[in-house]
């Protein structure tokens, strides 16, 4: 499979989790990564695992100097970009009644002016048979109980692709949105622990979590050209969580 | 690596546009398929450009006898099913005011009892685990007008994939629709009714409805179709699945 044989990606929140898993794939396919994220030490680790074709490059989506770094580091490296996966995101439960301003301007400004400016800052370096992909999740659909600041800002997530692929019109650059149910990313294993994760895989149609490598497969997918009339869309990779 | 190494395909409506196209990749990545269509001479120009690992049965969905048919001949060739892509479809155009009762019974005995009964009868030989794809249609969320029996059929379509993800899924088999968009396949031309200065008219109105500026190619939803069918899409089911150019997202 070399799918994405010469392209360049950039995939933010990529040292582990979803963005880590992608990055692996889309090097799997062909592709030469820059992987973004807060933290040297797993930036230093998923390159070591990720080998030659891996570059990290280390800051936050919500610092808008940062991501001028990370787009300058691929243009002295490789020129041009082919493949944007916005994937960095923060949000834990707090529930209504209990929500500070402080947790609202945390989730929102990873999530969606995150997203913005990581998409807005790439666009000079991409051109036409470009992909941008951007990670929503399927609380952007649905109730989640607790987690108002985090489904509001994946709901916004998917509609920004609706807006771009009209502004994107005639650039030969799509954009689609990804979007995750439960997966079992390392830090959801932690955080949900043993019983949080069989009441996840219970609710889900398939009864289980998904295997971070499941979602890297579909990002993949939207990056290659086996997606090329696909643009505004959304694919749920939730086990059927959000969809019946 | 090829994504469908092995494993056995029934495809409907399979002998021009989408299906077709699905077949020949379902094919290249390594898959048996067994196409059926309702008109022979098409059915055996399609399995001579398909080439090898194909088998054809010619059939209407819409005819129950025609289906048992079908799948005794997939029952005694390979004795299972891995992949159905029930795409066989019929979309005249007909505004509500002048519309027959034949123009709506035509549109759903195909669209929705044919591909009801083309998914129960393909179960019995279904291997747990397989994955099903139902064609559906950008139509099943959008207002076209002279379309509307065509769009309330492929919306019940997109309802079929969730009862039935829930009602399969101790079988671990995935069921999803894929909804093109506007596609350059020669159904707009034969069996919609437009003339062909009409049916270009329609497609250059549809293109401009499309944020990507032009209509699909067949081989771009087969594409899709083999996605949903591997194991590339093995956290995926009940999803609506648009390869529209944008068409219905926006």
């Amino acid at each position: 499979m070399t799918r994405l044989n010469g392209k360049t990606a950039v995939i933010t929140g990529g040292a582990t989790g979803i963005g880590r898993a992608a990055a692996k794939r889309f090097i799997e396919e062909g592709a030469f990564v820059f992987i973004f994220g807060r933290r040297q030490e797993a930036l230093d680790a998923a390159v070591a695992d990720l080998g030659p074709n891996a570059r990290a490059v280390k800051g936050s989506v919500s610092d808008l100097a940062d991501l001028d770094r990370l787009y300058a580091a691929v243009k002295a490296e490789r020129g041009s970009l082919d493949i944007v996966f916005a994937n960095a995101g923060a949000g834990g439960p707090l529930p209504l009644g209990q929500i500070t301003a402080e947790h609202i301007d945390e989730t929102f400004d990873t999530n969606v002016k995150g997203t913005i400016f990581t998409v807005q800052k790439a666009l000079p370096l991409m051109g036409p048979g470009g992909s941008i992909i951007l990670t929503g999740s399927s609380a952007g659909t649905t109730g989640a109980p607790g987690f108002t600041a985090y489904s509001a800002s994946k709901a916004a997530v998917r509609n920004l692709a609706r807006t771009w692929a009209e502004d994107l019109k005639g650039t030969g650059i799509r954009v689609n949105v990804l979007s995750p149910g439960a997966t079992a990313t390392e830090l959801a294993k932690e955080a949900l622990g043993e019983e949080g994760q069989k009441a996840y895989g219970a609710m889900t149609p398939l009864q289980r979590m998904a295997d971070p490598a499941e979602i890297g497969a579909v990002a993949a997918f939207l990056a290659s050209s086996d997606s090329s009339f696909m643009t505004a869309s959304e694919v749920a990779v939730d086990g059927g969580l959000a969809q019946l | 690596m090829k994504k469908l190494e092995g494993k056995v395909a029934v495809i409907t409506g399979g002998s021009s546009g989408i299906g077709l196209a699905t077949a020949k990749r379902f094919v290249e990545e390594g898959a048996h398929v067994v196409i059926t269509g309702r008109r022979e001479n098409e059915l055996k120009e399609a399995a001579a450009s398909i080439g090898r690992n194909v088998m054809i049965v010619v059939g209407d969905v819409a005819r129950l006898d025609d289906l048992d048919r079908l799948y005794a001949v997939v029952k005694e060739k390979h004795g299972h099913i891995d992949i159905l892509f029930a795409n066989a479809g019929a979309g005249t155009i007909a505004p509500l005011a002048g519309a027959t009762e034949a123009h709506f019974d035509q549109i759903f005995d195909v669209n929705v009892k044919g591909l009801f009964f083309t998914v129960q009868k393909a179960l019995p030989l279904f291997k747990d685990g397989g994955s099903i794809i139902l064609t559906s249609s950008v139509a099943n969320v959008l207002g076209v007008p002279g379309f509307s029996a065509y769009a309330a059929s492929k919306a019940a379509v997109r309802n079929f994939a969730r009862a039935w993800t829930l009602e399969l899924k101790d079988r671990q088999i995935r069921v999803n629709t894929v909804s093109p968009g506007p596609i350059e396949t020669p159904a707009l031309e034969t069996t919609t009714g437009l003339t062909p200065e009409e049916a270009e008219q329609a497609a250059a109105q549809f293109a401009s409805q499309i944020p990507m500026g032009r209509r699909g190619k067949p081989e771009e939803i087969a594409a899709a179709v083999t996605f949903l069918a591997s194991d590339e899409s093995s956290f995926i089911t009940g999803v609506d699945l648009a390869v529209d150019g944008g068409m219905a997202q926006v």
